[in-house]
């Protein structure tokens, strides 16, 4: 969508991109085998394998309620690439769902990447789709 | 009392601000130690440092605000040191590889990319793509959603399709944006997103490099791409043999 890069001014601040750059942070970066570092228990959470997720039965249920809800006059029938059908998904709310099919125990830190997402999609919302429902992406920002 | 260390810079690099603050509640103060030409930007450790959010922040921030005026080599999280004169001695020790690291990370820092798909914008494709899923969700439909079996085949020709349109569309990002960095390092799979790569961007080519991303955006809107940066070199400041595992798949393949 069109974000402008997150921290174009010398990257300080903002904690919506702090999970963005946590796996760098925590991953990266010098280590010194002088120094002690601290342990990072519960963090190995970000490495579950995103294939292990896509692969289950629950996934296939849950792609093939998707499936069934898209409106198929305007999907096959028009080009993929239409600005459209990103309006549409945004205003049906494909967030929350695609935070279902990618997640599994990393929910905290999915929670945090939609939020983020959110707000990018609001920007476009605004300029795309004034009339766009707004209410989930909302919801999902007060529960953080 | 142990020493929190942030990173490593030239000792040529102009002062933080008097009243810089890192990790810690309250924020312990930031100090500068120096040994020949190298400065370590360190703070006293908190006796319980965990990897919290404001310490994680409060880390990035300090390695944000040094790296304006000039390159750091940023520690990971949470290296801690017994006290100042180990800090010292590791700065005499290694002067000549850090700074030969210096001088290389100079001028350049990192943009980490992210992309995620718009999942219905996907489902769009796939259909659009392939008349069989279309056939089947069609006649799931009108059987009123299909019978247990049937939602799972075309769950799972689905997910297939979209788990090649996740590798193919991480290849592509990841190619085409390449020849805007200096050096490229993909990042772990994990369930956030289907591709992330840092990229080392010369600070003057910044612009071309942004503009690679927006052009990416513009033509493929089922793509999310999250930028974030400038950041400090992160995946770029051990390109050797003590290069830690894990952090560095591509790092090689970037390396020119």
């Amino acid at each position: 969508m069109s974000v402008v890069p997150a921290q174009q001014s010398g990257g300080g601040g903002g904690s919506s991109g702090l999970y963005d750059v946590l796996e760098l942070v925590l991953d990266r970066g010098l280590v010194i085998d002088a120094f002690v570092r601290v342990s990072l228990v519960g963090i190995e959470i970000l490495k579950i394998d995103v294939r292990v997720v896509v692969a289950s039965v629950d996934t296939y249920l849950r792609f093939a309620e998707a499936c069934n809800r898209l409106d198929l006059e305007s999907g096959p029938n028009k080009s993929p690439g239409l600005p459209e059908i990103v309006g549409e998904v945004t205003e049906s709310g494909a967030r929350g769902k695609s935070k279902g099919a990618l997640s599994g125990a990393a929910e905290t830190i999915s929670d945090a990447f939609s939020q983020a997402r959110g707000e990018g999609e609001k920007e476009s919302q605004t300029q795309s789709r004034p009339r766009a429902r707004k209410a989930p992406a909302r919801r999902k920002e007060e529960q953080e | 009392m142990s020493t929190y260390v942030y990173g490593i810079t030239a000792s040529s690099h102009p002062a933080l601000p008097e009243d810089a603050t890192g990790v810690g509640q309250p924020s312990l103060p930031i100090r500068l130690l120096t040994a020949g030409e190298l400065t370590a930007v360190v703070s006293d450790a908190p006796e319980d440092l965990r990897p919290k959010r404001r310490d994680l922040l409060a880390h990035q921030n300090v390695l944000a605000e040094a790296g304006v005026a000039g390159c750091v080599l940023p520690m990971r999280f949470g290296s801690v040191a017994d006290d100042d004169d180990a800090v010292t001695q590791v700065l005499q020790e290694r002067q000549e590889h850090y700074l030969e690291r210096l001088r290389e990370l100079d001028g350049k820092v990192e943009y980490n990319v992210k992309a995620t798909h718009v999942e219905e914008a996907v489902l769009h494709l796939v259909m659009a793509e392939n008349a069989e899923v279309r056939a089947l969700a069609e006649a799931n439909r009108r059987s009123g959603g299909g019978s247990y079996d049937d939602k799972i085949r075309l769950g799972e020709m689905v997910a297939a399709s979209v788990k090649a349109k996740e590798s193919d569309d991480a290849q592509r990002v990841r190619s085409e944006l390449t020849p805007t960095a200096a050096a490229v390092s993909v990042g772990p799979e994990s369930t956030g997103w289907l591709l992330s790569v840092s990229f080392l961007v010369a600070r003057d080519e910044a612009e071309h490099f942004v503009a690679a991303v927006q052009q990416i955006r513009d033509e493929n809107p089922h793509l999310e791409l999250r930028v974030n940066g400038p950041l400090p070199p992160y995946s770029f400041v051990e390109p050797g043999p003590a290069e830690p595992a894990g952090s560095t798949a591509g790092a090689d393949a970037g390396a020119q």
